[in-house]
Parts: structure tokens; C-alpha cells; sequence
């Protein structure tokens, strides 16, 4: 079957984006943009400079007051403008997500899916940001009322797993809210934002209310220290959660931090293995595992054990790996040379440890796509609670196998590790699956699902070291992570 | 004829693309036939199927544009598109009969596929299995004004 078209083989070297204007960077540093299924390059992103950042939050900060006057209604009519062209131009962004990123076609349809109910639900604002009152809230002839309002200059520093819809957690709730914004892309994958950008130039946003800056860590150590930026939203692994939050709070900012996971999924002995499976390989195999709500450790527990392990490894070899462009595929490569080599020594690891590899991805290949970074579907089995793979984030299609006795076995390994991201159990009891959510520590929690991703209004949870902060990105959570709640008492004589 | 490229049927998208083909391959079936003077007394009928078709197809492509989620990604591994291609060739000098009989084999085939989709598809979507099962069911109804022609 004939592949998609590309919307461009090349998209040159990308600009910033700021006050209204899209600017070349002066860094003279550039970085290719590599297409990970085929290793050819398809544009460069600029390093911008701590002068271009602090160019972009002084441009923020100028436009603030203005917006933040906009009543909310016309805010929102805009993220409605933006939201309509979004659908105009679904596919060239789903398709931009494939070159750039790798994940298949229907990944990337999801993820724009998912991209564009952020931008529905923040155009709820009007709603979502209502204050409250209380007549002779003070006293007799005295209200009281909390107000919501917006605090001026926000930012995002993103990660390449979901380069259209992460960054859609926090900006359009921050601009819907009265604030501005600046969007750092990852510079793996700055097209498809760059792309989206574009398009919220189009619906007419006024200038210096959202800004783009492409670049690395200069640009957001600046956006970090910063005085006028009043808060980050981070996405990434733990080690950098944790520098974000702890710098940006030592600069005075409200952070929300999105770390690393280590995600397990307990196969009951009453689940229905039918349903079961299918599901089980969107999470291990969906992104190539390269999603913060991937399976990683999948743990049976009881007699399940082998004929799970059968069906699961027999199921895993039919997983098409190629080029999402073609519609057939389930699966792509990871990001990076430098990230495959990462799971190909974490896979080797588990064999020192005396892990047995019992599908081994290692070596594939997909033919007329040898420069890719495909790593095929992996099954570890014998894998103990104490060897590396099992505790540390692998970030590929790769299926750490565990056996365990009870649910509390499966619980205590889980509570063990630092991270708290996602668990989901496979059950057909009720009780069994009321336990696990009661028990489990962990943010976002499945019964029968795999990928336990929050619809946009719901908060994207995370606990231990998988978030550092307090409101989450999404839904109500981040109206108020970038909201304050002012209180006026009114007296009139 | 029209040239269609039907996908492997190993993802939900796969699944909606290898119908989207069906419909382009059927209505362009419909407006070869319907252009045809000889089949001239079932024109209106073979005219206003072609456009039932390509409504269809648009509503497949809104399927997929907006009931695709990331929870609903599993591989489907159990659909074999082989047994549902159609023959868009239209053979030409065809009479009425035959060219009805023609017509109808394609909706067959579109028929079948859509209610073995709608199966596959309830286990991901419900949504999307209750638009297939609708498609295969008309396709069944459409089979049959052919053959009252």
C-alpha cells in the first residue's frame, strides 16, 4: 500500500515566533531535525539565545494587561477561531507528528484529537474561571467575594514524546485564563508546533500573547530566572523535573513538573485474556513505549502466568513495525540513535542479571528503512524486582515479564519504586479492581485499560517522583495553576 | 476504473481507510454506469447510490478524524482484507442485468466488510462499530434495489 505524503520533505531552518512576528534566531546554532523512521533530515531548529527568550517574556509581559482585559467570552471566541482551523488542518498536523516524531498515523490522529479538546475545554473559560460570593459574607452589610484572576507571564518547556498535545495542556488554559505565554518545543520535534503556531497567528490571537522559542537549555534556564515569568510547566524525565521545579522555585515561580514512570500492569488470574492482550500491546508497543503512560513492567500473578506469557509473546511478533505513513503500521521507531542505544543497554542489563529474552527486538530491521531507530517489540521474562530493568525508566517497546503470588505482592513492588505515574490491573472482579484503586499509589490508575490518559478535562495526575507540583496540567487544574483567587470585601456607606 | 489501494486491516485506521477505498471504488462503479446510454433506465438509481457512496466516504473520514483516541489504539490482528476487495473494473457492453448484478457483488463484499468491521470495532469503539454495522446494513439495502432493476 502506498505511504502517506509528507506536507514537506524539508522544512528549512524554523523561526521564532514572537510578539506577532516570526523572526530568524541570531545564534548562528542550528540543529537538524531528524526524521527517526528514515534518518534523513527534514529541517533545522535554531538555538536561540538568552537575549531572543528574554526578548519573547518582554513581549508577553507588554501584551499581558491588554489581554488580560479581553473579557473572557471574546477570549474564548478566539480559541473557537483556533479550534476550527485545527480541524481544517487536522491531517498535515497528525502527519507532521509521523516525520518528525516517528509514531504511526493513527497515533499521531489521536494525539491531534486529543490536541484539539484541550483547545475546546479551555474555550469554556468563561465558566470554567467564575469567582464565588457570599452576601453578608463578613458581616451583616458586608460581601465577600473571591475573584479569579490571571497573573501575567507563563511558560512550557516540552518534551518529544507528544510534540502537538503536551503543550496543549498548559497554553491554551493559561491564555483562555488572561495570562501570555511562551512555548518552548523540544528540539527534536519543534515543527509540529512551529506548524500550530501558524495557526494561532491565523485566528487572530493579538500579538505577544503567545510566543515560540526554539532552542535548548539557555532558553529556559532564562525563562526559569526570569522575574517576569510567573510560572513553568515541565514535561520530561525525572532528573530534569526536578532541576525545573527546584530552580524555578528558588526563582519564585509556581512550577508544575511532569516526570519519569515506570508503569506496571497486574494481570489477575480471572482476567479475560481475550480483551486483555490487544490492549496490553497498544500500552508496551503504542509510541513505541515511549509515552510517560507506557506499560513497562507487566506482572501476572498466579497460574495466569504462562498461558499469558504464550498468548502475549504470540501476539507481539504480528506487530507491523515500519514508517507510519503507511496505515498498516503498528509501530515505529524510538526518537534517536542516542535513545535506542539507551534500551538496547537496558535490555542487556536484564541478560547479565539472568533475565531471559524470549522475543528480542534487538537486532530488527524494517527493509528500505535501515537508517531508522526501530527496536522490534522485546519480552523479558524471569525479571526480579531487584535488576535494573525493573526499576528504571526504559522508554521502549520493551516488556519486562513478572510473576508474582497476590495483588499485594504486585502492590508492594509498585509502592517500592520512586515513581508514581500509572498502574492499571486486569481483572474481572469488581473487587479486586476496587481494591487497586483504592491501595494503589500511583496518579492515574486503570481497570482494564492500558494507557490510563485523561481526557482534557480531567487532570493529568502523577505522584512521587513522577510530578513535582500540585495542579496538574489540563482541566480545572490548570485554570487554577494559572489563576489566583483575589478576595474583595465590600462595604458601602 | 478507478484505482484503489487497499491497506492491510492491522489498525483502526487501517480499518477506516481500507473503507474509505470501498467507497471510492463503489461510486466510481455507480458513475461509470449511470454514464452509460445503454443503461440509461436505472441512471437515476445508479446516480443517486454513486452519491450515497461518496457521502459515506466523507463520513468515514470524519470517523476517523474524530473518534480515533489513544485508548482505543490496539492492533487488530484478526481482520483479513483480502476477502473484502471489490473489482472496480467495469466490463464494458454490460445490459441492464448484468450491470445491476455487478453493481450488487461490490455491495455484497462492502456489506460483509462492514459488519465483520462493526464486530472488530465494538470491542474498541462502539461508536464507530454502530456507524459500520449501519453501512453494512445499507449496503445489503442497496444490493437489493439492484436487484428489483
Amino acid at each position: 500500500m502506498a505511504l502517506l505524503t509528507e506536507v514537506k520533505k524539508d522544512w528549512g531552518t524554523l523561526k521564532n515566533y514572537v510578539n506577532g512576528e516570526w523572526i530568524d534566531s541570531d545564534s548562528g546554532k542550528v540543529i537538524d531535525i531528524e526524521n527517526p523512521s528514515t534518518g534523513a533530515t527534514v529541517g533545522k531548529v535554531p538555538m536561540s539565545t538568552r537575549e531572543e527568550t528574554k526578548a519573547a517574556i518582554d513581549a508577553a509581559h507588554e501584551a499581558w494587561w491588554a489581554w488580560r482585559e479581553t473579557p473572557p467570552i471574546t477570549r474564548a471566541r478566539l480559541m473557537f477561531k483556533l479550534k476550527e482551523l485545527m480541524e481544517q488542518h487536522f491531517e498535515n498536523v497528525a502527519r507532521i507528528m509521523v516525520q518528525e516524531q516517528g509514531k504511526t498515523i493513527d497515533e499521531a490522529r489521536g494525539e491531534t484529537r486529543r490536541t484539539i479538546e484541550n483547545v475546546e475545554v479551555a474555550a469554556g473559560v468563561p465558566s470554567l474561571m467564575m469567582g464565588y460570593n457570599l452576601e453578608d459574607g463578613a458581616a451583616q452589610g458586608i460581601d465577600e467575594d473571591a475573584v479569579i484572576s490571571p497573573l501575567g507571564v507563563f511558560a512550557a518547556i516540552c518534551p518529544f514524546n507528544f510534540p502537538a498535545m503536551i503543550p496543549y495542556w498548559f497554553w491554551p488554559y493559561a491564555v483562555a485564563s488572561g495570562n501570555t505565554y511562551i512555548l518552548k518545543p523540544s528540539s527534536q520535534v519543534p515543527i509540529t508546533q512551529n506548524y500550530l503556531t501558524k495557526l494561532v497567528d491565523e485566528a487572530g490571537f493579538p500579538p505577544g500573547v503567545l510566543n515560540l522559542v526554539n532552542g535548548s537549555h539557555e532558553v529556559s534556564d532564562t525563562l526559569m530566572e526570569h522575574p517576569k515569568v510567573k510560572g513553568i510547566s515541565f514535561v520530561g524525565s525525572t532528573p530534569v523535573a526536578k532541576y525545573i521545579y527546584k530552580h524555578s522555585a528558588e526563582n519564585g515561580k509556581r512550577v508544575q513538573a511532569q516526570g519519569g514512570a515506570k508503569n506496571s500492569l497486574v494481570v489477575m488470574p480471572d482476567a479475560v485474556l481475550d480483551r486483555t492482550v490487544p490492549n496490553m500491546l497498544a500500552s508496551y508497543y503504542g509510541c513505541a513505549g515511549q509515552r510517560c503512560l507506557a506499560g513497562s513492567n507487566l506482572i501476572a500473578v498466579g497460574e495466569i502466568a504462562d498461558p499469558l506469557l504464550k498468548r502475549w509473546v504470540e501476539a507481539s511478533k504480528k506487530m507491523k513495525m515500519g514508517y507510519g505513513m503507511d496505515e498498516s503500521v503498528n509501530m515505529g521507531p524510538v526518537i534517536s540513535a542516542k535513545a535506542k542505544k539507551k534500551v538496547l543497554e537496558l535490555i542487556d542489563s536484564a541478560e547479565k542479571e539472568g533475565a531471559k529474552i524470549i522475543l528480542d527486538g534487538r537486532n530488527a530491521k524494517v527493509p528500505g528503512y535501515e537508517s531508522g531507530h526501530f527496536i522490534g517489540p522485546t519480552v523479558i521474562d524471569q525479571v526480579t524486582p531487584d535488576m535494573r530493568v525493573a526499576k528504571e525508566e526504559i522508554f521502549g517497546p520493551v516488556v519486562q515479564y513478572m510473576r508474582m503470588n497476590s495483588m499485594d505482592e504486585a502492590l508492594d513492588f509498585i509502592h517500592s519504586s520512586p515513581f508514581g505515574n500509572a498502574a492499571s490491573i486486569y481483572t474481572a472482579s469488581g473487587k479486586s479492581a476496587r481494591e487497586f484503586r483504592y491501595r494503589c499509589q500511583c496518579g492515574n490508575i486503570g481497570i482494564n485499560v492500558g494507557i490510563v490518559a485523561a481526557m482534557a478535562y480531567f487532570p493529568f495526575a502523577g505522584y512521587k517522583d513522577s510530578f513535582f507540583g500540585d495542579l496538574h496540567g489540563q482541566g480545572q487544574d490548570a485554570i487554577k495553576f494559572f489563576t489566583d483567587r483575589k478576595v474583595v470585601i465590600t462595604r458601602w456607606f | 476504473m478507478v484505482e484503489c489501494d487497499f491497506p492491510e486491516c492491522t489498525t483502526f485506521g487501517a480499518v477506516i481507510r481500507f473503507g474509505i477505498e470501498l467507497e471510492k471504488g463503489t461510486a466510481a462503479i455507480y458513475e461509470e454506469l449511470g454514464n452509460d446510454p445503454k443503461l440509461a433506465k436505472a441512471q437515476e438509481t445508479f446516480r443517486m447510490l454513486g452519491a450515497a457512496h461518496k457521502k459515506r466516504g466523507t463520513l468515514l473520514e470524519d470517523t476517523r478524524r474524530e473518534k480515533l483516541n489513544e485508548m482505543i489504539l490496539e492492533p487488530i490482528q484478526e481482520m483479513r482484507g483480502e476477502k473484502y476487495i471489490i473489482d472496480t473494473k467495469v466490463p464494458p457492453g454490460m445490459d441492464l442485468k448484468a450491470a445491476a448484478k455487478f453493481a450488487a457483488m461490490a455491495e455484497e463484499s462492502s456489506s460483509a466488510f462492514y459488519l465483520d468491521a462493526s464486530r472488530v470495532a465494538k470491542m474498541l469503539l462502539a461508536e464507530a462499530a454502530r456507524i459500520m454495522e449501519r453501512l453494512g446494513k445499507e449496503n445489503l439495502s442497496n444490493k437489493a434495489k439492484l436487484e428489483a432493476l
